[in-house]
Parts: structure tokens; C-alpha cells; sequence
């Protein structure tokens, strides 16, 4: 288990002092001790936040309508697919439709020379200072030049938990679903994790 | 942790219970501890058979006193005294020539069975004992000790626990039968 997960699974530190009020606020004697129970209450939270994170599963959270990105297509044309469909990164596909890469808005900004970890506040500093936008940078460039390539995915049975850990360990913000075949079902973005808590609680709002 | 810190306690005693709370453990272990010693002295006083016995001094602290412990739940009240007088008749007619043997046998394999059923009562320990070193009106019951005094005593006292403790608002029994 990673360290991550380990401070996941670490329940809220409970004093016996807050064991007691809750005792007292219960009439009638209870027969155990605040340490036995506090010792109880700490198995049971690992438990519980196990099973939640095993519980959802990528095919549950994943958003089906998947846009995708052919590896020949320009970058300018790249560019427009993504703005005109609002997303900041898209599955790259061959023309067997299986999945060779992905494309993000961190590729574009590298591309244009912006260091390996750009931003859009380096554009910003940049473009004030300097008249020249570096966007010319990509002209004749395709998908395929800056796509990630071989990257990860997931099956629709992976777990939100290992999802999380995928996310936070190779620092990526999505993971293209593939099925037993290896053609794309679906994506899992940060945005879906952030929602998982809609399928926790079926749907209801907090 | 070491030896010697176990000894020192890691926690603290659980909260007092309110006054409500004293005087319903009050009236339940009354009336059960009054309804099995009218039946003893008043309708089997002129016969050799007993309706109390010690141990349902203790079961009266557990089922009225302390109504949400699994220790008190009728299968415990029920199941651990029957097994435990069972236990402690064989003990007494097999070994009782040597009562320190047949009293801690009783005892011991009691628990050990008390354990293995889920039906854990700390009274049945005392039942256990009783039919060794309770003297001659006891030993003469033989298995007899086994339905009067103890699963007719049991069933009177967890009748009367399943009245009184549900009355107040704030009590319920059981917690569960079996």
C-alpha cells in the first residue's frame, strides 16, 4: 500500500473523551470501555473506507462519449476539436480505432516551448513581456509529434481506489478506458473522480 | 506493550449512568429477584425443591442493571445457565468425591462451553459452582437442579425483564434472541 493511501484510511482522530460524551448521551449502561471502543472504531473505519473505494468502479464513473483525436490530424485542427468540444485533453486513436497516445493541453504548451511543466500563467507572463505568442510553433506540427505515447489505461473493472492512485502517482489527469479488445469505452477524468461521491451516495446530494 | 505497563490500565471507566436509569435497574431486579424468592418461600417451602439460587442475584445485576450488555440477552441469561448447571451436576456426580476438582471443573468447563455457544452469562459460572458445593438439598435434585431452580428460575426472571425494561422510553429488551 502506498503512503498515500495509507493517510486515506487513517480515521479522524476520536478522543475518549468524545466517546465518552457520546456514551453519556446514550441512556442506559453500555458495556464496553471508550479505549475498546475507540479500538473498534478505528478497524471499522479502515473497513468502511476499503469497501467505498472498492465499491465504484471505473465503468460506473467513466463518461462514455469519449472524443478522440486521429494521430495525423494537425495540431491546429487538433486545437479546434478540443476547443469546440470544451475538453482540455483527448485519447489519441490509429485507424484501427485502438489507442496509441493522448493529447493534452500541457503537449500544446511544451510544444510551444513553455518548459516541461507549463502553465497558463507562464503564457500569460510571456505574452505581456514579449509581443510574439509562440503559437506559431505549431504549424505543421501533428498529433502525433506530441502526443504521450504507449500511455495508461484502465479496464472498466478497475476500482476507484487504484484509479485515485494511478492519478496521483503518474501525475495525469485522465485515463482512457479500454475493454478486453482494447478499444476505448470510456474516460475517467479528475472531474469524474470529484463526482464519484454522487455514485457513493446513489445519486442523492448531500 | 510490556508486562508490567498492561498492568497500569490503558483506559478509563465508562460515564456513571442518571438517576432515571438507577431507579428502573432498582425496580426490575425488585420485582424478578421478589417473583422467583414468592414461588421459593411461600409455594415450595413445604417441598424439597428450590426456585433461588446466588447465581440469579448476579443474572438480576446483568439483565435489569446492565439491559444493553450482550452478557444479558436471553440467549446468554437462558443458555448460559442451563449449560452451566448441566456442567456442574455431571461435574459433582462424576468427580464429587473430590469437591476441589468437581467445583473447579465445573467452573472452568462451563466458561469453555459458554465461549464455544456464544451464550457467555457470568451468573452461569456461580450455577456451575452451586451444584457442587450447594450441600445436600442441591445434590439430591440431580439433574432436576438443571429445569427447578435454574431454566424455570431464568425464564421467571427474563419474563419479568422483558416487562419492566420496556417500559421507560429510553430502555428496550433484548438487544436479540438468539
Amino acid at each position: 500500500m502506498s503512503k498515500n493511501d495509507e493517510t486515506y484510511t487513517s480515521p479522524p482522530a476520536i478522543s475518549e473523551q468524545d466517546i465518552i460524551s457520546a456514551m453519556k448521551a446514550i441512556p442506559g449502561y453500555v458495556d464496553i470501555t471508550p479505549g475498546d471502543f475507540k479500538q473498534i472504531y478505528q478497524v471499522a473505519y479502515t473497513m468502511a473506507i476499503e469497501r467505498l473505494l472498492n465499491s465504484v468502479t471505473a465503468g460506473q464513473l467513466m463518461t462514455r462519449t469519449v472524443q478522440l483525436l486521429k494521430q495525423a490530424m494537425s495540431l491546429v485542427e487538433a486545437a479546434t476539436f478540443l476547443a469546440d468540444n470544451q475538453v482540455s485533453g483527448a485519447p489519441v486513436v490509429d485507424d484501427e480505432n485502438t489507442l496509441v497516445g493522448i493529447v493534452s493541453e500541457k503537449d500544446f504548451l511544451r510544444e510551444m516551448g513553455f518548459g516541461f511543466n507549463p502553465s497558463f500563467m507562464q503564457i500569460a507572463t510571456h505574452c505581456l513581456h514579449d509581443k510574439s505568442c509562440m503559437i506559431g510553433n505549431l504549424h505543421g506540427r501533428t498529433v502525433a509529434d506530441i502526443m504521450t505515447k504507449s500511455p495508461v489505461s484502465g479496464c472498466p473493472e478497475m476500482t476507484i481506489g487504484s484509479i485515485s492512485t494511478i492519478f496521483a502517482d503518474r501525475k495525469i489527469n485522465r485515463l482512457p478506458i479500454v475493454d478486453h479488445e482494447g478499444l476505448i469505452v470510456g474516460i475517467v477524468t479528475r472531474t469524474d473522480l470529484a463526482h464519484a461521491y454522487r455514485v457513493f451516495t446513489g445519486g442523492r446530494q448531500a | 506493550m510490556n508486562f508490567l505497563q498492561k498492568m497500569k490500565g490503558t483506559t478509563q471507566s465508562p460515564p456513571a449512568v442518571g438517576l432515571v436509569e438507577v431507579l428502573w435497574s432498582w425496580a426490575g431486579s425488585f420485582l424478578g429477584i421478589g417473583a422467583v424468592s414468592l414461588i421459593h418461600y411461600k409455594l415450595l417451602s413445604q417441598t424439597d425443591l428450590l426456585m433461588i439460587i446466588g447465581s440469579f442475584g448476579a443474572s438480576a445485576v446483568l439483565i435489569y442493571g446492565a439491559v444493553r450488555s450482550p452478557l444479558a440477552q436471553p440467549r446468554n441469561l437462558i443458555g448460559g445457565h442451563v449449560l452451566s448447571a448441566i456442567v456442574g451436576v455431571t461435574a459433582f456426580q462424576l468427580v464429587g468425591g473430590q469437591p476441589w476438582l468437581a467445583a473447579s471443573l465445573a467452573v472452568s468447563v462451563s466458561i469453555a462451553l459458554m465461549h464455544l455457544t456464544k451464550t457467555l452469562h457470568p451468573p452461569g459460572g456461580a450455577t456451575a459452582l452451586i451444584a457442587v458445593i450447594g450441600g445436600d438439598g442441591v445434590h439430591s435434585l440431580g439433574y432436576l437442579y438443571v429445569l427447578i431452580p435454574v431454566a424455570l428460575g431464568a425464564a421467571v426472571m427474563l419474563l419479568i425483564a422483558l416487562v419492566v425494561n420496556n417500559i421507560s422510553k429510553t430502555r428496550r429488551y433484548p438487544e436479540f434472541w438468539l
